[in-house]
């Protein structure tokens, strides 16, 4: 995914310290469907996400006067959502229900998918939707902070760099935290995989 | 049976974008953001809502720097201490004494030189107030009308001490 222009968020952003409202709806309109799916991937449940979501802009208004701009709005942003969801998630413990977002007809339109489908691979039709399940199942049992990184970087298509300015760890903890993860997800999907009846 | 690889994993994982929450869900969300906003600023004590008032009044001078909360509250904090200085100021005794010697008709202090108005010398009733001037009546009203603060007069015999002939 491609990061937005931080000159046209710059403007928003300085209009909207300037009292202009209308200027942070632009923010939240902008930024929506794309935090969205950040928390959403972290939770894998709509109504937190929801929830979440209004808070961290609501979080992100009150705090606006604050920002000085040494980073882009866009890593501010993200920041405050993923810590938000963390802070929540640490609270929420293992106690939670999925409420998963029901797959988008545009899959069907995705190259990836037609990849998966179509030609020879471990993968096929049949088996996405189960698989697509069993990855949700396999996402909630990494960490929380496992998640996030693996959040960021394969669904969200974030580079390790700004990933590690978003959660303020350097590049090595990010790729050895994806390396793990990525371990991990394959390891369950394998065991799916040869005992589907689970 | 091939296993699952990196590539795999990622393209599994890329294929999660497409999960989306129901539709007209983004369009309503700015709506939705606005009536929680409104919901909260009800909810908010007035304190806050006046401190934030004087941030954005602060933040229109261009004094960024004074919109921080520590300043705004130690601002606050300043200006309670004067205006509670002012409100219970007491009047400056040694001033309101002389003010009254020097006002014709008003009820007169003793110096310490007066052996007369001295608690300490011979007892009330064998004091003699003679030609001490008395207050008048009419230095009542006008005290009344000029509402000036209250002074309270030091080293003078209260007014249920005075012998009989006291007068006003």
């Amino acid at each position: 995914m491609e990061q937005p222009r931080s000159d046209e968020d710059q403007q928003l952003v300085a209009r909207t310290q300037e009292g202009d409202v209308a200027a942070f709806d632009q923010l939240v309109v902008k930024y929506t469907p794309r935090l969205y799916g950040l928390v959403y991937n972290m939770t894998s449940n709509h109504e937190d996400t929801n929830d979440l979501l209004q808070d961290v802009f609501s979080k992100a208004y009150k705090s606006i006067r604050g920002f000085r701009g040494k980073s882009s709005f866009y890593t501010w942003i993200h920041s405050i959502a993923v810590n938000m969801t963390l802070n929540f998630l640490k609270k929420r413990g293992r106690r939670f229900n999925l409420s998963l977002d029901d797959v988008d007809a545009s899959v069907h339109n995705d190259k990836e998918f037609l990849e998966l489908t179509q030609t020879s691979s471990p993968v096929r039709e049949a088996d996405l939707s189960e698989l697509q399940v069993r990855l949700n199942e396999a996402m909630m049992k990494l960490s929380d902070e496992h998640r996030a990184v693996v959040t960021m970087f394969h669904i969200q298509g974030m580079p390790h760099a700004e990933i590690s300015k978003i959660l303020r760890v350097s590049e090595g903890t990010v790729r050895s935290r994806l390396f793990y993860a990525n371990r991990q997800l394959q390891n369950y999907l394998d065991e799916f995989r040869k005992n589907p009846v689970s | 049976m091939e296993n699952f690889d990196d590539k795999d994993i990622a393209t599994l994982l890329r294929l999660k974008r497409h999960e989306q929450p129901p539709p007209g869900y983004f369009d309503n969300f700015l709506h939705e953001f606005h009536r929680r906003q409104r919901a909260e600023l009800l909810r908010q004590p007035v304190w806050r809502i006046a401190l934030q008032r004087a941030q954005d009044y602060m933040f229109q001078l261009n004094v960024p720097a004074l919109t921080s909360y520590p300043v705004a509250a130690a601002a606050i904090l300043v200006c309670a201490a004067v205006l509670s200085l002012k409100v219970y100021q007491a009047p400056d005794a040694q001033t309101v004494a002389t003010a009254v010697v020097q006002q014709p008709g008003a009820i007169a202090v003793s110096s310490p030189a007066n052996a007369a108005w001295n608690l300490s010398s011979s007892p009330i009733s064998a004091r003699d107030i003679g030609s001490m001037p008395v207050r008048t009546s009419s230095d009542n009203m006008q005290t009344h009308r000029l509402a000036t603060p209250p002074r309270y007069v030091l080293d003078s015999t209260p007014v249920s001490y005075e012998p009989a002939s006291f007068r006003f």
